[in-house]
């Protein structure tokens, strides 16, 4: 009875006899944290290879990673510490061991050229998703001035180290397309060896607003509504919650705006396709941007937040972190209520602070 | 051979040749922008693609 009501049922559905007798019905546990999605790693990994196999046009727009890379790279001075074995997380091109490799500061600064990042570094590691990208520039003279190793990551989520690995991790324009940001900080928290800091950089809070208003309004005045085009980004304010919740001790957390003039919006996108950094959100319309909506926005951002030139700008803010793996011996925060002079006080200049020596 | 242009390169030069009509419609959208609806600036649009349809089409 109950065979012949399953094959009766395999008829409806028109499935074949045989695989109805192995059917099973399996009890799924419902999974304890909700699986973040936002990004499509598929996309994103083809987006990013695409980019590369155009190395002309590749390189021709390295001008924001490779500024970031350098201004990322500076932070390392304020460390007065070698570094045997770094990582570089989400490496791109290898852009951060290109400027570490670099003399110290530019050759047209006044200051006295100093020894290259790099003399400190002993091997850098390069992890990327995409090979093509990170193979780009493997030729290139820099490569022989350090060691470096590139990996290719399966997934950009997913660090297959081993734990207290790394002196220092470094990320630079990669962790904006993470999809679970506090597991991947916690997994850079892991790879880490005890009192060694995380040094990153993503793009975050206001970044492209001018891109993203013009594109929204161009579409509420044409098509009655509103698609994503750009991707959702984590603010400052996330930043030092996320880091601390990764285990992460002294943090600091700054944020720095570049803005960048293009010719028109259509510059402005050819470039960031060029960088690999096209849309990736989840459910965008696959067809990409109709063509009328492209026109209607080429005309809003040039009135809204066109330069008197004819240029319109590109705001990319920066999110720069530091957080340090915990450590012996490391500087911990006194304890609350230690404080033994007002601030206000001191602000108000009734007090003076206390001198550095009289601790 | 000649390189291939891309057709979103030839479709950004006819829009480029529109900069008075793309003006006119920027304004009408810019002139109260927190209040959008669908086909608010229709007619300053039908204006700017008649201009760069025809653009398009003489390249």
């Amino acid at each position: 009875m109950y065979r012949s009501s399953l094959r009766h049922l395999a008829r409806s559905l028109q499935l074949p006899h045989r695989n109805v007798i192995g059917l099973r019905f399996y009890a799924v546990q419902t999974p304890g944290a909700p699986i973040v999605e936002v990004f499509n790693n598929a996309t994103k990994w083809a987006q990013k290879e695409r980019a590369a196999q155009n190395v002309e046009l590749s390189r021709q727009v390295d001008y924001l990673r490779d500024e970031v890379a350098s201004r990322l790279s500076e932070r390392l001075l304020d460390i007065k510490r070698d570094f045997d074995h770094v990582l570089d997380l989400g490496a791109n091109a290898c852009h951060v061991a290109r400027m570490l490799t670099k003399t110290n500061p530019d050759d047209y600064s006044a200051q006295p050229v100093a020894e290259p990042l790099a003399s400190r570094i002993g091997r850098i590691t390069a992890a990327e998703n995409s090979r093509s990208l990170l193979y780009r520039d493997a030729d290139l003279d820099f490569n022989n001035k350090m060691e470096i190793t590139r990996d290719v990551l399966k997934s950009p989520e997913t660090l297959p180290y081993d734990a207290g690995t790394f002196d220092a991790v470094l990320s630079s324009l990669s962790l904006h397309w993470i999809n679970d940001l506090p597991s991947v900080l916690a997994q850079i928290n892991s790879v880490l060896k005890q009192d060694a800091p995380f040094i990153g950089v993503m793009f975050g809070g206001d970044s492209l607003y001018e891109l993203r208003t013009s594109l929204q309004l161009a579409e509420q005045d044409r098509r009655g509504g509103v698609s994503t085009h750009t991707s959702p980004l984590a603010d400052v304010r996330d930043i030092g919650g996320l880091l601390q919740s990764a285990g992460f001790k002294l943090l600091t957390v700054d944020v720095d705006d570049i803005v960048i003039d293009y010719p028109d919006i259509f510059a402005l996108m050819q470039d960031l396709q060029a960088m690999g950094e096209s849309n990736a959100v989840l459910g965008r319309e696959g067809s990409g941007i109709r063509r009328d909506v492209l026109a209607a926005a080429s005309s809003i951002y040039k009135e809204l937040h066109g330069n008197e030139d004819g240029s319109v700008p590109a705001t990319f803010r920066l999110i720069y972190m530091i957080g340090w793996k915990e450590g012996k011996g490391q500087q911990k925060p006194l304890p609350r209520g230690s404080g033994m002079v007002s601030i206000k006080d001191v602000l108000e200049g009734k007090t003076e602070g206390p001198k550095p020596d009289d601790k | 051979m000649k390189p291939r242009i891309r057709p979103i390169e030839k479709f950004a030069a006819a829009v480029a040749q529109c900069s008075k009509e793309s003006a006119n419609y920027g304004k009408c959208i810019a002139a109260d922008y927190n209040n959008v609806s669908k086909d608010k600036c229709v007619n300053e649009f039908m204006k700017l693609q008649q201009c760069y349809t025809n653009a398009y089409k003489k390249r």
